[in-house]
């Protein structure tokens, strides 16, 4: 069992986090307090929630970068419909109105890819154009920030509150919650029900998914409007963390989610990936974006160190499955 | 003597000039939505087949043009190189550097000639660098290539950061304007770079011993290493290749603008490249070098045109965006039912 764990993906990316964040704390040992770790989650929070999504779709074999712009145009388009009717109150028909949307635009690709057996990248690549493309022309292209009455409090309602010293009053913000939900609704998702199981077969090998009895059809518009939801849940969540609306929010950022996911051991080709591996790979992304302003790095140069490590940390992982591969295959067998 | 039935002459001489001149369903697709779309924009707007619309777009988009070609090469190999951009920004800030840095205020016609030979070499040659560490990191240590050209994409693009401190870089000598803004025979020069590099591309894919071990490792790669074909080596020089084309966008872009910085295209060339290959049905293994051309006229059109149309409507330039998205999904699907029909 201890084997087991020692020799995952999962253990490799948690010792290079841990080896990462001594590094960065004997260079600066500010980094070692409570506050940074709530910065550092308060910033992942939103990549957990896409992560998420794009999770059960990376198994399944596929590469998605549409997500971002769900999450843009879903909560873009909420805010800016609830503003013209004057609404005043709180976040819930937010969260209501956006994950309808929301759930529409992920069936959309789960009927694109399924309907015409089309590559979910390249549904993706559209749908990603056209959502963002849709988002300025339509909606609306500047950058909102009348927030509605009710709402008005909520970037800074915490789960716990810290005093530090240097910072002043740090909380946990109480959307990590809703983290800690999805991410136990994916895992038990994945782990104990018949789509789960499907989405891992699928990925595995689709042909042997579809006549094991899989429906196939089925299982993917599932896992495609659970990443709609989940991408309109992290739209509105940011827009409220950073108290304004951006239509073009996230639209750098699909590859580093799915760097992310992919750093956590989820497979290019499918088959391979789980919620933990994915948790840890954004924790490391955003600790490596958030900590290298701690260690004194001139700003103009941190991020040519952010890509060294990203070599470094990248390359690790695939020597080592390089000398998996060398050992041979029926060695890799046996250790099961 | 026999003399050929009359029935078979026609179809079989199309379908085998067809071949021969590497044109697929998909190319004809292409030409249709290429005629159509030009006839559609024209009868809205006369001036969109002015020659000045012509030749502004003929300056326009050779810049992607050559990125696509850059990102194809990959995508045939069945990876995907996304520093394609940080690349070319890199080349255009260390050629600028150097133009800069070395080339003395009072340098005469010839001297100038030669200094901005020089210039153009560095950035050609940091353009192969960066193919080098790319190629070694997937060729050699096996990183997937979506990590390895996304950290590599942050590393280049560390690199200008930290040179340039995010500033502009500009104040380069006048005669380096003349790839960038000036015409040949009445082609724009960029235009004219762009067709040579597709020619050059297609004749390397189809015609030597690299371009079939190129495609034959996409298509298979466990097979192609088991033909004594050297995947590290194919993989090594594809991504040399892609980054000297990275290059050469980079030399258009300053060229054109007369300045170097980090945040010319960024996100949006990378996946606009992607795009242009997805629209060209370029899979690893399998693609054509035409199709990729077509497309990226097509592109070009749909932005100019939609521009021209919309113009004074708020925020006109994105709506071409969405008519790309509906496109491709458009294809898709006509796609789809081709290959229906071609089965059953």
């Amino acid at each position: 069992m201890l084997r087991k764990v020692i020799k995952s993906n999962e253990f490799v990316i948690f010792l290079i986090l841990a080896f990462l964040s001594l590094m960065v704390g004997t260079i600066n040992p500010a980094f070692f307090s409570i506050s940074t770790v709530f910065d550092i989650l308060r910033a992942a929070i939103v990549y957990f929630i896409m992560a998420f999504g794009l999770l059960p779709i990376m198994i399944a074999g596929g590469i998605d970068i549409s997500f971002v712009a769900i999450a843009a145009v879903t909560s873009y388009a909420t805010h800016m419909l609830l503003i013209k009717y004057g609404y005043q109150g709180g976040i819930v028909p937010y969260y209501l109105i956006a994950c309808a949307m929301g759930l529409l635009a992920g069936l959309l690709n789960g009927f694109l890819v399924t309907r015409f057996n089309l590559p979910v990248f390249n549904v993706s690549l559209a749908t990603f154009t056209m959502w963002y493309g849709f988002n300025l022309f339509f909606v609306g292209a500047t950058s909102n920030f009348d927030l509605p009455k009710g709402t008005v409090g909520y970037y800074a309602k915490f789960l716990i509150t810290s005093q530090d010293p240097l910072v002043g009053t740090t909380g946990l913000h109480v959307s990590i919650l809703y983290v800690i939900v999805i991410g136990v609704f994916i895992w038990w998702l994945l782990k104990y029900t018949t789509i789960g199981r499907g989405v891992y077969a699928i990925g595995g090998n689709r042909e042997v998914a579809i006549r094991s009895g899989f429906n196939v059809t089925m299982i993917m518009l599932v896992i495609f409007a659970i990443m709609g939801i989940l991408s309109a849940i992290a739209g509105v969540t940011q827009a409220f963390l950073s108290r304004y609306f951006n239509p073009v929010i996230f639209i750098g950022q699909p590859l580093d989610v799915l760097a992310a996911v992919i750093l956590g051991g989820a497979s290019v080709t499918g088959g391979r990936g789980s919620v933990i591996g994915t948790a840890l790979g954004v924790l490391l992304i955003q600790l490596i974006n958030r900590t290298l302003i701690l260690t004194g790095i001139p700003v103009e140069w941190q991020k040519l160190v952010l890509g060294i490590i990203l070599i470094l940390f990248t390359s690790i992982p695939a020597l080592r499955e390089r000398r998996v591969r060398r050992m041979g295959h029926t060695t890799e067998l046996l250790q099961e | 003597m026999t003399t050929r039935p009359k029935t078979s002459l026609s179809k079989e001489r199309l379908m085998s000039f067809f071949k021969a001149a590497y044109i697929d369903s998909q190319t004809l697709q292409l030409v249709g939505v290429f005629v159509v779309l030009v006839i559609f924009f024209a009868a809205i707007d006369k001036k969109f087949l002015s020659s000045q619309s012509i030749t502004s777009m003929g300056f326009q988009l050779p810049e992607l043009g050559v990125l696509s070609l850059a990102m194809m090469l990959t995508i045939l190999t069945g990876g995907i190189n996304l520093s394609v951009n940080a690349t070319s920004n890199l080349d255009a800030v260390l050629a600028g550097f150097f133009m800069l840095k070395v080339v003395p205020p009072d340098a005469t016609g010839v001297q100038m000639v030669f200094y901005i030979g020089v210039a153009l070499l560095i950035a050609l040659l940091v353009g192969l660098i960066t193919g080098i560490v790319n190629g070694f990191l997937i060729g050699y240590i096996g990183v997937n290539p979506i990590l390895a050209t996304l950290a590599t994409m942050t590393f280049f693009t560390g690199i200008s950061t930290g040179l340039t401190g995010g500033a502009t870089v500009t104040g380069f000598p006048e005669s380096l304007a003349v790839i960038g803004h000036e015409k040949l025979l009445g082609i724009p020069i960029p235009f004219i770079i762009f067709v040579l590099l597709t020619i050059l591309t297609h004749y390397l894919l189809y015609r030597t011993a690299f371009g079939f071990k190129l495609r034959m490792l996409g298509s298979n790669p466990v097979a192609s290493e088991f033909s004594a074909i050297e995947n590290k080596t194919v993989l090594m020089k594809t991504y040399v290749l892609s980054g000297i084309l990275s290059a050469v966008t980079g030399i258009l872009i300053m060229s054109r603008t007369m300045s170097a910085a980090i945040e010319y295209g960024t996100t949006t060339y990378v996946l606009l490249t992607i795009l242009i290959s997805v629209l060209a049905n370029v899979v690893s293994g399998f693609g054509n070098v035409i199709n990729v051309f077509i497309s990226i006229i097509i592109l070009q059109i749909l932005s100019t045109g939609f521009h021209m149309i919309l113009a004074g409507i708020r925020g006109s330039s994105f709506f071409k965006d969405f008519a790309w998205g509906v496109l491709l999904i458009l294809i898709f699907i006509v796609n789809y039912f081709v290959y229906q029909r071609e089965r059953s």
